[in-house]
């Protein structure tokens, strides 16, 4: 497969008309969006309207029964979740899925795992190449720390931190792979004011500094509003509105939705 | 001197990662080597150093072998003792092939058979490991018991695998490197302590690399695992070869260099129960931990069958055959409830007491 | 013709006694479903609670002199003190730990049972004789061994009476809506300590059932525990869940390994009832990684 080279501002990924069902629940219907390289793309909806199975599509985790994504100007065909990452298609959790026995570090170091090669026989000799290339991607990711601001808790076991430090070693594991296309399930659920302005900044800048695209979910409509440039709204699997900001908080439908969704 | 690193400013990141990273680890470590290579064959019997420390260090090398397999990658196996089984008759075979042939007396290098019967044992675990790609949790642990009876009954059914001995015991040939022939209890012990600390340090090595990782991420959340870009198939599969191959190694060490003669039972569902108490009460997820925790169950039946005739307590063999199980049993409960990770981890945790020691702010 | 007729009733006459065999196992397997379903404790210790059951009964039966429904209730008392030591000592300790650290914690309790078991009440081979009938009986040709009809008769009875308990008694529908959801059984006003207990207590009288059976058939003795292993593979093909499951899962792995030893075995030596359970159990679990009876599991994250 050969992916084009995708431009800011040009359609990074495109979902055309998906649908995907469990057994008689019908998760998403229909729903065709798109994601330009460089923006910060938000998807909101009331609980259960589809949002995260979305992002489980985007990144092979689920194969919809209908419908097909196009990433890089290349329609996939159904791929493994690993094979989403390998091309660039990073994540963090609705609840949080890091490695509970390993340190920060360590959870962080997991994230290059991609980019690692030194094989079997390597690594148990160590010295030489393993080593090597252990300390190259270590800077790397003691540089994300820095940028997280983790660095008290690079040895700490990651079970036992706080929920919002959770979801920023998190981002930091995510952040490692350095994707082109960062997908982010919640990332502000259960956190207070400061924590929240805190990652709203990470967010920014990790799509100011690095140009990474950025598709996420959240339910704090002040947030969303602010940071993002086009909102996608679901509702019942299907899609109710797309557009930017102001365009979606016009929206009929959607006020109707929040309303009457019991939000 | 205090026990600290104050003082020891880690400059780098390759100092910050090195497998010892405090002075006084390093000075240990040392010293136990020291001890192990110079003190023991000298000090102890040669009837301690056979029925003890060979047989500890050989158990101590399965114990790392399941740890990768369990205590890092999370898939629990009952079957250990039959990739021991499987280790032990292809190293007999390989130092043998020369009479399969047809041949007499020509023998692979003594190391090279070892190390050949481990590769053997990594492709039989990664045949027993293939179900753990679609089998999860529980369900694997009894396929793995599938492992342990499959193999115990080949082995003593198809006369192949012991040059058709009428009685299945299978006879190690002499231990000769270059020409060198390891003889007493002492020589053993020493060629064991080589073998088995040289790879103790590959498995550290090992597991603290981004191959370990994959072992570790698959263990806690495997879906997140994938989805970040582990490949299940070769990171559980890879775990299953490395695992089998230690397991392999160490039971080719147990029939050549610590029993001599062996049959297929010695390596029965008891030695696979044996080496994940080992796992669990040393510290799944550990190196170190395997060696306590083979320590620990190697001297346990000992300390039972010399202490209480002692203290003027005769109890009969059975007694103390069932109070050995009683004690496992509680021991394992025990330090299931209080400390998951075991010895190991209370080890550390009290390194980290003595850090802080005396000043503990 | 007269051959072919033979091959046949010998045919039928394994299978049946396959059959009898796997519901041996089925009372096995019953006890970890029952567990499992309720605690969610994939219960390793069930085989060492039937032999702890089985040596149990003798010893009251020969330390008393007394008769054995009496030997069985004082039994029945004991497993329940048991039920009550595991969750005090054990579960209680570990609410909320990883399946995989309690399912080692049985194991744990497995050990301790062998050896306190043997401990008090001796490990020499016991015969346990409760008056269960012996020989075999004619039916329409093929010899059917009466113990083994019996157990397949208490088997089943068990299984329905079971069924009764959790369909129509309180305690039982609390037990199964503990297995589907903790609050919904607090709400019928039951402490999850003591649906635990409850449970346990059950598994262990079903373990007193299969090990009168397989006691009375082979005698009370160490290795029967080796024999409970196999109720292992018989709930990887039925599920952990599901009581038809364990029930469907005995018959297919003790008429499988009967007829594989008699019709395969002696091309490859023999024994292979060894293992055989458990190839099969594992060659079906990779086509159907539920089970026969589970249903299909879409991870979420
Ligand atoms: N693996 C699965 N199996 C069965 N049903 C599922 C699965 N994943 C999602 N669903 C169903 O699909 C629907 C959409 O779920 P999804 O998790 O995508 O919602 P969501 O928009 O992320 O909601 P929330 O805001 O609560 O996170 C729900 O009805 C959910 O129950
Ligand atoms: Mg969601």
């Amino acid at each position: 497969m050969t992916y084009q080279d995708v431009k800011p501002g040009e359609v990074l990924l495109a979902v055309d008309n998906i649908s995907l069902s469990f057994g008689a629940v019908r998760a998403i219907s229909d729903v065709s969006f798109d994601i330009n390289k460089g923006e910060i793309r938000a998807i909101i909806g009331p609980n259960g309207a589809g949002k995260t199975s979305m992002l489980n599509c985007i990144n092979g985790f689920y194969h919809p029964q209908q419908g097909t994504i196009t990433y890089k100007g290349q329609k996939r065909s159904a791929m493994k979740p690993y094979e989403a990452a390998a091309q660039g298609i990073a994540r963090t959790f609705q609840n949080v899925a890091l490695f509970k026995g390993m340190s920060t570090l360590d959870n962080i170091m997991t994230g290059r795992n991609l980019k690692m090669k030194s094989g079997i026989f390597s690594s148990m000799l160590w010295y030489g190449g393993a080593q090597k290339e252990e300390l190259e991607h270590r800077r790397y990711v003691e540089d994300i720390i820095d940028f997280l601001e983790i660095q008290a808790i690079r040895k700490t076991p990651v079970g036992r931190l706080p929920y919002g430090l959770q979801k920023r070693v998190e981002l930091g594991r995510a952040l490692a792979a350095e994707p082109e296309l960062l997908l982010l399930d919640e990332p502000m659920a259960g956190m207070n004011l400061e924590e929240k302005e805190d990652m709203c900044r990470f967010i920014l800048d990790v799509n100011d500094e690095f140009g990474t695209t950025i598709c996420l979910i959240e339910h704090d409509m002040g947030v969303v509003m602010d940071i993002s440039d086009r909102v996608m709204v679901l509702d019942y699997g299907g899609k109710i509105g797309d557009g930017v900001p102001a365009e979606v908080r016009a929206n009929q439908q959607v006020i109707d939705a929040y309303l009457g969704g019991g939000h | 001197m205090f026990y600290r690193e104050a003082g020891q400013f880690k400059s780098s990141y390759k100092e910050d990662q090195a497998i010892f990273p405090i002075l006084q680890d390093r000075v240990g470590i040392a010293a136990i080597l020291l001890f192990a290579y110079i003190a023991i064959p000298f000090v102890m019997s040669d009837y301690l150093i056979g029925a003890i420390m060979t047989p500890f260090l050989i158990l101590a090398l399965a114990a790392i072998g399941l740890n990768i397999l369990t205590g890092y990658a999370g898939q629990i196996s009952l079957g250990t003792g039959a990739f021991m089984a499987v280790g032990a008759f292809s190293a007999y075979k390989f130092a043998t092939f020369s009479i399969m042939l047809g041949g007499a007396e020509a023998t692979l290098p003594l190391v090279v058979t070892i190390l050949l019967a481990g590769v053997v044992t990594a492709i039989v675990g990664i045949m027993f490991g293939i179900p753990s790609l679609r089998i999860k949790g529980f369900y694997l642990a009894v396929a793995t018991l599938a492992a342990q009876f499959f193999i115990e009954w080949l082995l003593v059914k198809v006369g192949w695998f012991t040059n058709y001995s009428p009685s299945g015991v299978i006879t190690a040939p002499p231990l000769v490197i270059l020409g060198f022939e390891f003889n007493t209890p002492a020589e053993k012990y020493l060629f064991t302590l080589t073998f088995v600390a040289a790879m103790a340090l590959l498995a550290k090595n090992l597991v603290r690399s981004h191959i370990g990782r994959g072992w570790m991420a698959i263990r806690d959340m495997d879906i997140a695992a994938e989805i970040i870009g582990f490949r299940p198939l070769q990171t559980k599969l890879s775990a299953f070869a490395v695992s089998s191959f230690f397991c392999g190694v160490a039971g080719a060490l147990w029939a050549f260099v610590h029993l001599g003669t062996v049959e297929p039972e010695a390596f029965g569902i008891n030695r696979s129960f044996a080496i994940l108490f080992m796992v669990i009460i040393g510290g799944m997820g550990s190196i170190l931990g395997s060696f306590i925790g083979a320590a620990f169950i190697t001297l346990l039946p000992i300390f039972l069958n010399n202490v209480p005739p002692l203290i003027g307590w005769n109890i009969g063999v059975d007694m103390i055959a069932h109070l050995e199980f009683m004690i496992f049993g509680v021991l394992i409960i025990f330090f299931l409830i209080v400390e998951p990770h075991g010895l190991a981890r209370l080890w550390t945790i009290g390194k980290e007491k003595l850090r802080s020691w005396p000043f503990p702010y | 013709m007269e051959d072919m007729m033979y091959e046949l009733l010998f045919f039928l006459e394994v299978l049946f006694s396959g059959l009898l065999t796997g519901t041996l196992y089925s009372l096995v397997a019953l006890g970890f479903v029952l567990i499992f379903k309720a605690s969610g404790v994939f219960n390793f210790a069930q085989g060492a609670m039937m032999l702890f059951a089985a040596l149990s009964l003798v010893g009251f039966q020969e330390m008393l002199g007394v008769h054995w429904t009496i030997a069985f209730v004082l039994t029945v008392a004991l497993m329940v003190v048991v039920a009550w030591c595991i969750e005090k000592f054990v579960l209680g300790k570990l609410v909320n730990q990883e399946g995989i650290i309690l399912f080692m914690a049985t194991i744990g309790i497995t050990f301790f049972l062998d050896g306190f078991g043997q401990t008090i009440w001796g490990s020499d081979i016991k015969t346990l004789d409760i008056g269960l009938p012996t020989g075999s009986i004619d039916l329409g040709g093929i010899f059917v061994d009466r113990l083994e009809l019996v157990a397949g008769l208490t088997a089943a009875a068990l299984v329905v009476s079971l069924a009764i308990f959790f369909n129509k008694t309180k305690i039982g529908r609390a037990l199964r809506a503990v297995a589907d959801d903790h609050q919904a059984a607090m709400s019928v006003g039951i402490s999850l300590r003591t649906i635990w207990i409850i449970v346990w207590s059950v598994a262990g009288v079903v373990g007193l059932v299969a090990g009168i059976m397989w006691g009375s058939k082979l005698g009370v003795q160490f290795s029967l525990t080796l024999l409970a292993l196999k109720a292992l593979p018989v709930l990887m093909l039925g599920g952990f869940t599901s009581i038809p499951g364990a029930i469907i899962g005995g018959l297919i792995i003790g008429a499988g390994e009967k007829l594989a030893e008699i019709y395969i075995g002696p091309f490859v030596g023999g024994a292979i009832e060894n293992w055989f359970a458990y190839m099969l159990a594992m060659a079906f679990l990779l086509v159907r990684p539920q089970g026969l009876f589970g249903e299909k599991i879409i991870e979420r994250v």
